[in-house]
């Protein structure tokens, strides 16, 4: 089945907004992703080696303003995104399972290269206290310093490194 | 009126529900637009496929403006939104760890779940390599702890640094956004290659 | 490509006249009659006198007190450094710098608990923050800081602890003299002092 054409990314755009928008009407905040990994990480933690949890302070400090970690607004919509993801690509044909890369490289490459940069994206959100969508967009909308200042940041870097990294891609 | 869930109008719980149906929105929204394909997000950064910079400044002066057309009618307290504090140092700092994640992963967090939804299976590598980055912030936190926390600012808005309104200030954004697109598109034009198609209306 | 100069029109005149207009800095809405109702009933504006007399004795200076019955009343009695906007001067705009402020925590108060109930509905509604009721009005005050009753020889400690705390305030506050000494802070756990203007607070995060 012939895929079928991506949205305009202006109307994409504007439909992004509008949830975002809609995001903060409901609940005062806006979108995010990292958070949820963190709840299900302290989640996962607590199950396998909860007398590590107890001993350790960031997990017990997480805990106290988190209490039940999977029942937190971010972990739902997350589910949202993965249920929302699968619809859309349902509707235009782009379920497959596949790795994407560019010609030039192995699929084994980009799986190391994507594990890599996951890891720095999952650590890098912590640190930045939000990722692209939780402390970027959102904070963009909100007009926070922080909103731009991480936009700023993750832009530029990856601008920076392009080169570097450029047979990954082209 | 807004937030709901501040001013109480809705329970928790319908809080959360709400949650998962905006996830689908902003889930459906992301792969619509090819979020899930870590060559085009890659693209970005290349001038071959700028749609990321377009949906992302469409989304957020969208929601700029929007928020607060929200607040000038009365329909939204923008005091009750959460603005993300500042910590100068672990702003940029994690910022800069998150732009060399992207360029060598392909992902953000929020489009490798939408990306893993449809079958990618490099978006899950990244998701899998993701929980090891949260893992190692964990588990090392006492040593970065210091730096985590470093020049706290508060919560400014950029507005309030530069001493403009946020109105003015939005307005100006958006002449940014509309250049950084012509931009875009021309660049579209000018890296263009023959092995990607942008295949979008 | 024409979505671009689509989304330029409709964006570029929307920016213009948002920052043409002044920002939106009064309370943007209004409650409902129901919202109101709800809201009285819940008894959430009230603050128990144990609390006052606890921040007065301890001279919190994040409270004020404001007297809402009439002049000749206040002149004969009122509450440590209270000051006096009677109910039907209320909407003075001389007033709203006091009632409409993020600073302090104003607490209303009259003989009973209504004029005061009454002024803090219309605050409410204006969409002003930190206003408060005194409970029970300045009865209840005298019946329960200036005269406390003692409790019973079976009752559970914390009553005992309550009725000292009750009487030192009293005592420190000027028993029934109306003269305002300065007292010695009474060291013993504060009750928690509520303040409610995030019934949630927001969390944020990725």
């Amino acid at each position: 089945m012939k895929q079928k054409k991506y949205m305009n990314p202006y109307v994409g755009g504007v439909l992004l907004g509008l949830v975002l928008i809609i995001a903060f009407w409901v609940s005062g905040r806006g979108l995010g992703a990292s958070g949820a990994a963190k709840s299900a990480i302290v989640t996962g933690v607590k199950t396998v080696a909860p007398k590590h949890v107890e001993n350790t302070a960031f997990y017990q400090g997480y805990l106290e303003t988190h209490p039940q970690p999977m029942k937190e607004w971010l972990v739902f919509q997350m589910l949202g995104v993965i249920v929302g993801g699968f619809i859309s690509g349902a509707i235009a044909g782009r379920l497959k399972f596949k790795v994407e890369k560019s010609p030039k490289i192995t699929s084994k490459t980009r799986l190391i290269f994507a594990v890599l940069g996951g890891i720095l994206f999952g650590f890098g959100s912590q640190l930045g206290r939000g990722c692209t969508s939780g402390s970027a967009l959102t904070g963009m909308a909100v007009l926070s310093l922080s909103g731009f200042l991480s936009m700023a940041a993750i832009f530029g870097t990856a601008f920076a490194l392009a080169y570097f990294a450029r047979k990954l891609w082209i | 009126m807004g937030p709901l869930i501040v001013n109480g109008i809705i329970s928790d719980n319908t809080n959360l529900f709400l949650a998962f149906l905006i996830g689908i929105g902003f889930g459906f929204v992301l792969e619509s637009n090819g979020f899930s394909s870590s060559r085009r997000l890659a693209g970005m950064f290349y001038g071959y496929d700028t749609t990321v910079l377009k949906v992302f400044f469409t989304a957020a002066i969208v929601g700029a403006t929007g928020l607060l057309f929200m607040s000038l009618f009365g329909w939204i307290d923008l005091s009750y939104i959460y603005i993300n504090p500042t910590y100068l140092w672990s702003t940029i700092g994690g910022g800069v760890i998150m732009g060399a994640g992207f360029i060598l992963g392909g992902y953000c967090p929020g489009t490798s779940f939408c990306a893993a939804s449809i079958g990618k299976l490099d978006a899950l590598a990244f998701i899998g390599g993701m929980f090891i980055g949260i893992l190692i912030f964990a588990e090392g936190f006492p040593l970065w702890e210091e730096f985590y926390n470093a020049k706290f600012m508060g919560a400014p808005l950029l507005s309030e640094v530069l001493g403009t309104s946020r109105g003015l200030l939005t307005f100006l954004i958006i002449l940014v956004a509309l250049g950084m697109f012509y931009l875009g598109e021309w660049s579209e034009r000018k890296f263009a290659r023959s092995d990607y198609q942008l295949n979008q209306k | 490509m024409k979505a671009r100069l689509i989304l330029a029109a409709v964006l570029i005149p929307l920016g213009l006249i948002i920052a043409a207009v002044p920002e939106n800095t009064t309370k943007p809405y209004k409650l409902t009659a129901e919202q109101l109702l709800e809201e009285v009933q819940s008894g959430t504006q009230f603050i128990h006198p144990d609390q006052v007399a606890d921040m007065l004795v301890s001279k919190d200076p994040s409270l004020q007190l404001i007297d809402v019955r009439n002049a000749d009343e206040f002149e004969k009695f009122s509450l440590p450094n209270a000051i006096n906007i009677p109910l039907t001067d209320i909407l003075n705009p001389e007033w709203e710098g006091y009632i409409n402020q993020d600073v302090k925590l104003n607490v209303f108060y009259s003989n009973g608990s209504n004029d005061a109930n009454e002024a803090w509905m219309i605050t409410r509604q204006l969409g002003f923050k930190n206003n408060y009721v005194l409970q029970g009005g300045l009865n209840y005050w005298a019946e329960t800081i200036m005269n406390p009753e003692a409790p019973e020889n079976t009752s559970p400690n914390e009553e005992f602890l309550k009725y000292n705390l009750r009487k030192g305030a009293g005592l420190a506050l000027g028993g029934d003299a109306e003269n305002t000494q300065s007292a010695p802070a009474v060291s013993a756990p504060a009750p928690p002092i509520q303040k409610r203007p995030k019934k949630k607070t927001v969390q944020g995060g990725c």
